[in-house]
């Protein structure tokens, strides 16, 4: 056999620590393997803690999507208790969320993704008047001057001759799976520093109603934001009037910048339309409420499950149910108290009880035979499921949602590539930007309903008629979900003599990265990186555009193990 | 903290990194707590900092002296106190904080932009990051006082390093 096995440990540029086991036989990948090797244990820290407290202990279990756990915790005590939160108070949570998805998304795409496409050594060469004028073609946005484009290009000259690569460290440079002319890296090298400065601004939003940033604070029973047109010191006209404007420039950033960018990086590499597709089952919880949380047919996200990429059949997903969300612990490093490691659990009576059997590290591979992973595995009635922002342009483009076909059908024609080029790594990393085009419409909207009630005359922000621990039922359990930018997340809390007796959460990036089941199925990362072709062992890029379309974020999935953190792509013959 | 304006352009900003949830390796952010209980000239702020990374892009723009404190694995006996004056992303401790995508890129980004405040890093050397657990360890603990006076040498410093922009 005339294979080999190749190890990227970390992968850089995720938040937290991913570990990938890739076997390649002539030039592609034959089997993987994803491995979260830090482990979590923010279950056990909540135990026996006031449930109104959650939301701040989980809110500090990641750097990067701090709300939307936070979120996800007061819906789950919410739920629990039956508290139905004031329309103002849903607006202020969705406009947050919205501006979450625009930052994170932008972030993802400049940040995290754009290195695995865009060769900004390659940027150097450049001709700064060509670039110009190719800027000039794809988008109206007013820094776009040959003079721009080549102040630009010495300075970054300057800093890669210093030594100083930074960021740019870790990059595949010249690899030939890089396609893009070098006026095309050079924009995206532009964009990648406007990105940085932009992103700043927008989740502004997140420290006015929330308080603060990072970290901002939330309230079970609505928000802590008091709103007063005329109040000096909570949300009055001028922080209003000013969130309108940030949202409006978060419009024509992600309009001028970030979509015509994506059109144009893709459509030279319309072949990752039919790679790293991978399972084909997609997942939906729903979110981003226009008629209160409990009612999901008013959902921005509508939810929902697609199987073997039929889009037209759609599955309902119901999170109480014992059956339907599972998670298995067969593969992970974990153990049942019962013993029994082959059956799953609902979260409602989830266990975390580390086990660590896996080999004392540094180790060479790991016993990709038996237990793999700190991450458990999830799974929907049984199927492995992918969550995301492709999960969620395709369930609500299936459900037929007309905002949904507008983007999604735009942006096929743009590119004139059929409708089952979505089912790939390019799709993944396509819908992505086409979600960040309609959060930046919805947070709008939302705006202008928040406007519209507290003008009628509502100002209230909470709900507080059961905030009193006093007033809950001896015992209670609830779910709370929200749609993360990286994929549907759920936490489920089981609340006992006013405190928490058990808290599980199902983070997107199990769903995605999870090991093997106990049938052997293969989950998302795993399933997507077979087939992927890969030039050279050395430099796998390739398994890098896959894995990072799926924007990892390990922090939540797992949690820190290890210390210096060397990049490593081993290889190793089989 | 409330938002970052241009009040701050001649402010110093004390900033405490750290997981709160990962014992030792939130010693930055205990010391914001411990910090705050004193009283601090109207030109330096505190700030939480928490996880993060690109999130506090604002403040090391539009704040021009930053004093940093963060946990650092780097094999010394815990406890260890280095005080570093970082002038490149790549002058920071390889071992700083958890997080891949956060505060060093950000700072190599923040080179490229040109506009790179003035850092006075203290790394606080940890033995072990304890996952989900809250609180620091008796060695940790035990240096908060020292790391305050550090905090505070890092201040009476600044005037002459300013204009000479090195240790």
């Amino acid at each position: 056999m005339s294979g080999q096995r190749i190890v990227i440990d970390p992968i850089t540029r995720i938040e937290g620590h991913l570990r990938i086991e890739a076997d390649i036989q002539n030039g592609k990948v034959v089997d993987a393997y994803s491995s979260g090797t830090m482990v979590r244990l923010i279950e056990e820290i909540l135990r026996g803690r006031d449930p109104r407290d959650a939301w701040a202990f989980v809110g500090r279990v990641c750097g990067v999507c701090t709300s939307v756990h936070s979120q996800t915790s007061v819906r789950a005590v919410e739920d629990a208790l039956g508290i139905v939160i004031p329309p103002n108070a849903e607006y202020v949570r969705n406009l947050m969320e919205c501006a979450q998805y625009m930052q994170d998304h932008v972030i993802h795409f400049y940040h995290l993704h754009a290195m695995d496409w865009v060769d900004v050594v390659n940027a150097l060469k450049a001709d700064p008047k060509k670039t110009s004028e190719i800027a000039q073609s794809i988008s109206h946005w007013p820094k776009s001057s040959p003079g721009y484009f080549s102040d630009l290009q010495k300075r970054i000259g300057k800093f890669v001759e210093s030594g100083q690569l930074g960021i740019f460290a870790n990059g595949y440079w010249g690899h030939p799976a890089y396609k893009l002319p070098a006026e095309v890296n050079l924009i995206g090298l532009a964009h990648y520093l406007e990105a940085l400065e932009w992103q700043k601004e927008i989740i502004k939003i997140h420290t006015i109603f929330g308080g603060k940033n990072p970290h901002p604070n939330y309230l079970v029973g609505g928000m802590a934001s008091a709103i007063g047109l005329d109040d000096a010191s909570g949300i009055n006209a001028e922080r209003l009037a000013y969130v309108e404007t940030l949202i409006k420039q978060g419009q024509q950033f992600i309009e001028q910048v970030y979509i015509p960018d994506l059109m144009a990086i893709a459509s030279y590499y319309k072949d990752w339309g039919a790679i790293g597709g991978g399972l084909g089952n997609y997942m939906v919880y729903g979110d981003l409420p226009t008629n209160g949380y409990n009612d999901p047919s008013g959902y921005k996200f509508p939810g929902g499950v697609i199987l073997d990429k039929n889009i037209n059949e759609i599955y309902d997903v119901d999170l109480r149910s014992d059956t339907e969300v599972q998670e298995f612990i067969e593969r992970s490093w974990y153990e049942h108290e019962d013993g029994n490691s082959a059956k799953g659990l609902h979260p409602w009576q989830g266990e975390t009880r580390l086990k660590y059997t896996g080999p004392k590290p540094p180790y060479e591979n790991l016993p990709v035979e038996e237990k793999y992973s700190f991450l458990k595995t999830p799974r929907w009635k049984g199927h492995a499921m992918e969550v995301g922002p492709l999960a969620r342009v395709l369930v609500g483009y299936a459900r037929g949602r007309d905002e949904f076909k507008e983007v999604v059908d735009r942006a096929l024609k743009t590119l004139d590539v059929p409708v089952t080029a979505l089912f790939s790594t390019l799709g993944r990393t396509a819908a992505r930007g086409l979600e960040a085009q309609l959060t930046a419409i919805w947070a709008k909207e939302f705006y202008d309903m928040l406007i519209t009630n507290i003008k009628n005359g509502d100002d209230r922000m909470a709900n507080t008629d059961l905030f009193n621990p006093e007033r809950w039922p001896k015992q209670a359990q609830g779910v709370g979900h929200t749609e993360a930018p990286r994929g549907a997340l759920a936490h489920w809390i089981v609340i006992e003599d006013q405190k928490i007796k058990n808290y599980q959460l199902v983070v997107p990036t199990t769903w995605n990265a999870s090991p093997r089941d106990p049938e052997g199925k293969l989950s998302a990362y795993e399933a997507a990186l077979r087939d992927t072709p890969v030039a050279d062992p050395e430099q796998p890029v390739e398994i890098l555009r896959t894995v990072h379309s799926f924007d990892p974020c390990m922090a939540c999935a797992v949690h820190l193990y290890d210390e210096e953190g060397n990049h490593m792509a081993r290889v190793k013959a089989l | 903290m409330s938002l970052a304006t241009t009040s701050s352009a001649s402010k110093t900003l004390i900033l405490g990194i750290g997981n709160l949830l990962m014992g030792d390796e939130g010693v930055g952010v205990h010391l914001i707590e411990r910090l705050r209980q004193q009283s601090w000239p109207l030109t330096v702020d505190l700030l939480d900092g928490g996880t993060g990374g690109f999130h506090l892009l604002t403040f090391f723009e539009s704040y021009p002296r930053i004093i940093l404190i963060d946990a650092t694995l780097d094999q010394r006996p815990a406890g260890t106190i280095r005080r570093i004056r970082p002038r490149f992303a790549s002058d920071f401790p390889k071992a700083l904080s958890t997080h891949d995508i956060g505060l060093k890129d950000m700072l190599s980004g923040l080179q490229l932009l040109g506009c790179f405040p003035d850092i006075q890093l203290l790394a606080v050397s940890i033995d072990t990051v304890q996952p989900m657990h809250i609180g620091l360890s008796p060695p940790i603990e035990a240096v908060l006082p020292q790391l305050e006076v550090e905090v505070r040498a890092c201040l009476d410093a600044w005037p002459a390093a300013v204009t000479t922009n090195s240790l």
